[in-house]
């Protein structure tokens, strides 16, 4: 007989809901939930298709420990026991702050929480962080420092009803495709959209206008539009002067970035950025789409800080279908933020270095904590060789494949002393690990995840963990008793109500209200509906006003030269999730792209004398790597694409780890490389 | 057949339980605001709902992963092979006459000069009790398609909604037989029954949105072929194969050896979408190119394909799901409509 279980998607951070169909422990079927609001019955092939891996034969089914190079198993306790006194040797030996703990995105609020308590708390150090370093750490500073508060600020149902749509720096259909969704109903209702990209992504098809910046050029060509908005007095001025200030240092700066000067650096002609400005600025309800093209850039920071300015400098924001919208990639990647699974904040972005707040949590968990900022994830590979860090506990998360420059990152991982990794397949990471353990899918636990609209969403166990796994929260509770504190919950449910009790934008969220659907944070009390868009009366800033900042354009870190004349920026396709370690086990998925590709100008290949599917070789300062090449007329001439999903043909053997200096964000986007036949 | 009856709304759930004491009876049902098939004893039978569950009931048939056989190879001379079978008895009500339709297609394409055996072991065992739709869907235009709303056959035994009681009539045997089971649940419907469900046919028929002119899109799309429209509806295709998934007469499936031992493996087959690039890989590629070749496929196998090789009949229930389950509303009632006017 076939159960079905409500719950939210493993993959991106739209946080549609469907239904799993359950035979005999294993996933057999999928339902999309028609009363979902996002979903409303819609799914994407990787919601459709793309949980086949769940029962993959291949999964960890017992821990596992390295002996003389080679993993044998163990038992729980044994793997428990062995992590326990490799961290206290290195605690007492370095210190704390030898130690970094990667927390994940693709894990629960609820895990995310105790994996940065347990940071915190047990080893005593601030060093926790995830892959939101490597996404949208731009977004969480930048738009906290003009807004007051780093995400998404309207909900995904309001995109339908906007009567302009800028995208900059996102393909919607591919990565949050129900949010484009969104995007070609309100295209369909009149709505006037402006597509900018490097690439002529698929929503430029039916785009009022596209234009096609130089990858890395994005300041300047925002600089550029509010420059004519300015000129042309297109401005809000009693949003400006009630709600903003630094309004005059914005008008000053940009007064350099005429559309003749914006033309030049970003390659898109003067009367097109004219027109871009124009539709924007025209629009009642005019909303901003970005994503990794904004953010990972050595100006991710900057990037984000010029949407907000837009916004601001035509009123569109803290009202219906307008705001600034970073579409957040992962699943619960702005859950994991909120969970304060970064080195500067707890839950609900409260600042370890407030000594008020640092008492707060000192008392909850009984303990004194850190009061020092800790390492970031891209910082923390750079300290290993260093040795300022020596021993790393991972999560759910697999940076040889997701971090810059691979050949790197492995050789650091490879010098830590000790190296734990949590995880539901032995990686390519965990395979460089001393204790592996084995986690659950989303579908073999409860909890929640929090989506790109900041809905906290129920995530509901719709199978037994399989072999010995054990539910990603439940190794943690029991790894700290190792480490002689006391984690004691008795379901996610009793950690969600710990999360309210101390955070106040999850403050009314329980279990039991999340039952009859999914809530937006704040949500401070548990008679509070939730809040959909942000920033109504006034901004969430200390008193209350949006702040202007004017920022000088610079250069990528790394341009193509003499020795490497192309430019290479990557990203994700539809079909596959970040380092494939999912989706590449689950069957139409592997089959649509079983191989890494790169994307190729049909005119530069010509001029190389390559042929559409022919094998070539990309090299970087950094490695070489070899795959097929995709011809296309969609990308820019000069400039190479690579989806980062294939490990024998990674995409980060390539990339610079050229990281934004306020961020830590590496620069993705930006590469110098050459590419020739094979 | 016997003469119409009628039950007692409030009797139709110990009509099902006694159907439910020598196999499988599955019900749509609500949960969460999502109507769902789901087995009779888990979950409440509804008083009454409208519209159908977002997946037909062709997966109770052709389900969307299915184990076919399973085979060790320790042994590397005599390999170990087991098939698999299924022969679980099932009776599904509420079945909509769109999906009724639907299944009646598919035992043409699975049941005809290629005989399914997986397909087969399970239709056998199924009885279908359908249930007429007294208010069409938005996107339904199963009237024009001529499958609905109210059944004319492919049922065992079809229901009618009469308020606070059905209307029953019965259309096979084994309807017939299962009907018998309590005989005394039933009672002679009377001619106002039938009056009254005549009535409800008519009101269902005239309050569809959509209407499509399908005669004349059969004559037209051949002439379609190179037109541009097929690039146009397609241009914004996310690749989702939600359209499929969701039909009631799609059955193209892919195979999977997936590995379940050291040396066995499970052969696997699994719903598939004629939507995506790696759809029946010849040799090398996908023999339609494009999105727009792929679109064109769709509709001409459902409007020119299927009535060709079988009984003449379209193969598009008018169910209307591709169109809701379209994430960038790639709308097959208005593909149609511009074939007609052409």
């Amino acid at each position: 007989m076939q159960s079905k279980v409500l719950t939210t998607c493993e993959f991106c951070g739209c946080g549609c809901n469907f239904y799993l169909g359950v035979e005999d422990n294993s996933l057999t079927a999928v339902y999309p939930a028609t009363s979902h609001p996002v979903s409303q019955g819609r799914l994407c092939v990787k919601g459709w298709m793309g949980h086949d891996y769940v029962n993959s034969y291949e999964r960890l089914k017992t821990p596992l420990i390295k002996e003389r190079g080679k993993f044998r198993e163990a038992s729980w306790d044994e793997a428990y026991k062995l992590i326990a006194d490799k961290i206290q040797q290195t605690k007492s030996q370095y210190g704390s702050d030898s130690i970094a703990v990667f927390s994940s995105a693709k894990c629960t609020n609820e895990e995310n929480y105790l994996l940065q308590k347990f940071a915190r708390a047990v080893i005593g150090t601030n060093n926790v962080d995830h892959c939101a370093r490597l996404c949208h750490a731009s977004t969480v500073l930048g738009l906290s420092q003009t807004f007051g508060s780093g995400a998404m600020t309207n909900a995904i149902g309001e995109i339908g009803k906007a009567e302009v749509i800028f995208i900059i720096g996102s393909n919607t259909s591919e990565q949050h495709p129900l949010v484009a969704s969104q995007i070609v109903a309100a295209v369909k209702k009149g709505a006037k959209l402006v597509v900018a990209d490097p690439r002529e992504i698929q929503l430029a098809k039916v785009a009022t206008l596209y234009i096609s910046q130089k990858p890395g050029t994005d300041v300047a060509l925002i600089n550029g539009m509010l420059n004519v908005i300015i000129a042309e007095d297109l401005l809000d001025k009693e949003f400006i002067s009630q709600r903003t200030e630094g309004y005059d240092e914005l008008k000053e700066l940009v007064a350099g970035f005429t559309p003749e000067k914006t033309s030049e650096i970003t390659g898109i002609p003067a009367d097109k950025i004219i027109e871009a400005a124009r539709i924007y600025a025209k629009g009642q309800a005019s909303t901003i789409i970005y994503s990794m093209g904004i953010t990972q850039h050595t100006t991710g920071v900057d990037n984000v800080i010029s949407c907000a300015n837009l916004a601001m400098l035509t009123g569109n924001v803290g009202k219906e279908s307008t705001g600034v919208n970073p579409l957040r990639g992962q699943n619960n990647v702005q859950g994991a933020c909120d969970m304060g699974a970064l080195p500067n904040v707890y839950s609900g972005y409260q600042a370890v270095t407030n000594e008020e707040l640092r008492q707060k949590f000192e008392k909850a968990w009984g303990v004194k904590l850190p009061a020092e900022v800790g390492v970031t994830v891209t910082d923390a590979i750079n300290k290993i060789e260093s040795k300022d860090i020596r021993t790393i506990y991972i999560m759910g998360e697999n940076p040889i494949i997701s971090d810059p420059d691979s050949n790197h990152t492995e050789q650091a991982l490879k010098s830590l002393d000790f190296l734990a990794v949590q995880d539901i397949f032995l990686t390519e990471t965990a395979k460089l690990a001393d204790v592996v353990l084995p986690g659950v899918s989303f579908a073999e636990k409860n909890g929640t995840f929090t989506s790109t609209e900041r809905k906290v969403q129920r995530v509901r166990k719709a199978i037994e963990p399989v072999g010995l796994s054990r539910p990603d929260w439940k190794i943690i509770t029991e790894l700290a008793a190792f480490l002689g504190y006391k984690m004691e919950y008795d379901s996610p449910s009793d950690i969600m109500d710990e999360i309210a009790k101390f955070t106040p934008s999850y403050g009314g969220i329980s279990y039991d209200r999340l039952e009859e659907g999914g809530l937006c944070w704040p949500c401070p009390s548990a008679d509070h509906p939730g809040t959909p868009y942000l920033h109504k009366e006034q901004f969430a800033r200390p008193g209350g006003k949006g702040k202007f900042f004017a920022v000088p354009y610079r250069a990528p870190a790394e341009l193509p030269d003499d020795e490497y004349p192309l430019t290479l920026t990557t990203g994700r396709i539809a079909f596959h999730w970040h380092t494939g370690t999912m989706t590449r086990k689950s069957w139409t998925l592997d089959r649509e792209y079983p191989n890494g590709y790169v994307e190729i100008n049909n005119n530069d290949a010509a001029k190389l004398g390559i042929r559409n599917k022919a094998m070539v070789k990309v090299t970087s300062r950094r490695g070489e790597i070899t795959l097929q090449a995709k011809a296309v007329n969609t990308i820019q001439e000069g400039l190479l694409f690579i989806p980062f999903h294939f490990a024998e043909a990674a995409a980060n053997k390539l990339t610079a780890n050229n990281l934004d200096p306020v961020a830590k964000i590496p620069e993705y986007k930006v590469c110098a490389v050459k590419l020739e036949g094979v | 057949m016997s003469a119409t009856r009628i039950i007692d709304k409030k009797k139709l759930a110990d009509f099902l339980e006694t159907l439910s004491s020598d196999c499988e009876v599955i019900i749509p049902t609500v949960e969460d605001g999502n109507l769902l098939f789901s087995e009779l004893g888990s979950s409440k039978l509804e008083d009454s709902f409208k519209g159908r569950p977002i997946v037909s009931p062709k997966e109770y048939l052709f389900p969307q992963k299915e184990k076919i056989l399973a085979f060790d190879t320790t042994d590397k001379v005599n390999v170990d092979i087991k098939a698999y079978t299924n022969d679980k008895k099932r009776v599904i009500w509420g079945i909509r006459p769109c999906d009724l339709h639907g299944i009646k297609t598919l035992d043409a394409i699975y049941l005809s000069d290629f005989v399914d055996t997986y397909y087969q072991a399970r239709r056998k065992n199924t009885i279908m009790m359908g249930l007429n739709c007294n208010e069409p869907c938005e996107t339904c235009f199963c009237n024009s398609c001529q499958t609905g709303p109210f059944a004319s056959e492919a049922y065992d035994v079809v229901f009618t909604d009469l308020g606070d009681k059905y209307l029953v009539k019965v259309g096979s045997d084994a309807g017939q037989e299962a009907v018998d089971k309590i005989p005394n649940l039933f009672a002679e419907a009377t001619n106002d029954d039938e009056k009254k469900a005549g009535e409800l046919e008519e009101k269902s028929k005239q309050s569809f949105q959509r209407k499509v002119d399908v005669d004349v899109a059969k004559q037209n799309l051949p002439e379609s072929w190179d037109d541009a429209l097929w690039a146009e509806e397609s241009e914004m295709c996310i690749l989702c194969g939600g359209c499929n998934f969701t039909c009631p007469t799609c059955h193209c499936f892919n195979i999977e050896d997936v590995q379940c031992g050291e040396k066995a493996s499970i052969r696997m087959r699994y719903w598939d979408s004629c939507q995506l690039g790696g759809f029946t890989q010849m040799a090398a590629e996908n023999t339609r190119e494009n999105q727009a070749a792929r679109l064109r496929q769709r509709i001409f196998h459902k409007y020119i394909y299927t009535p060709d090789k079988y009984d003449g009949a379209i193969g598009c229930t008018g169910c209307g799901r591709c169109i809701e389950v379209c994430p960038v509303n790639i709308d097959i009632t208005h593909i149609l409509g511009r074939v007609a006017s052409k």
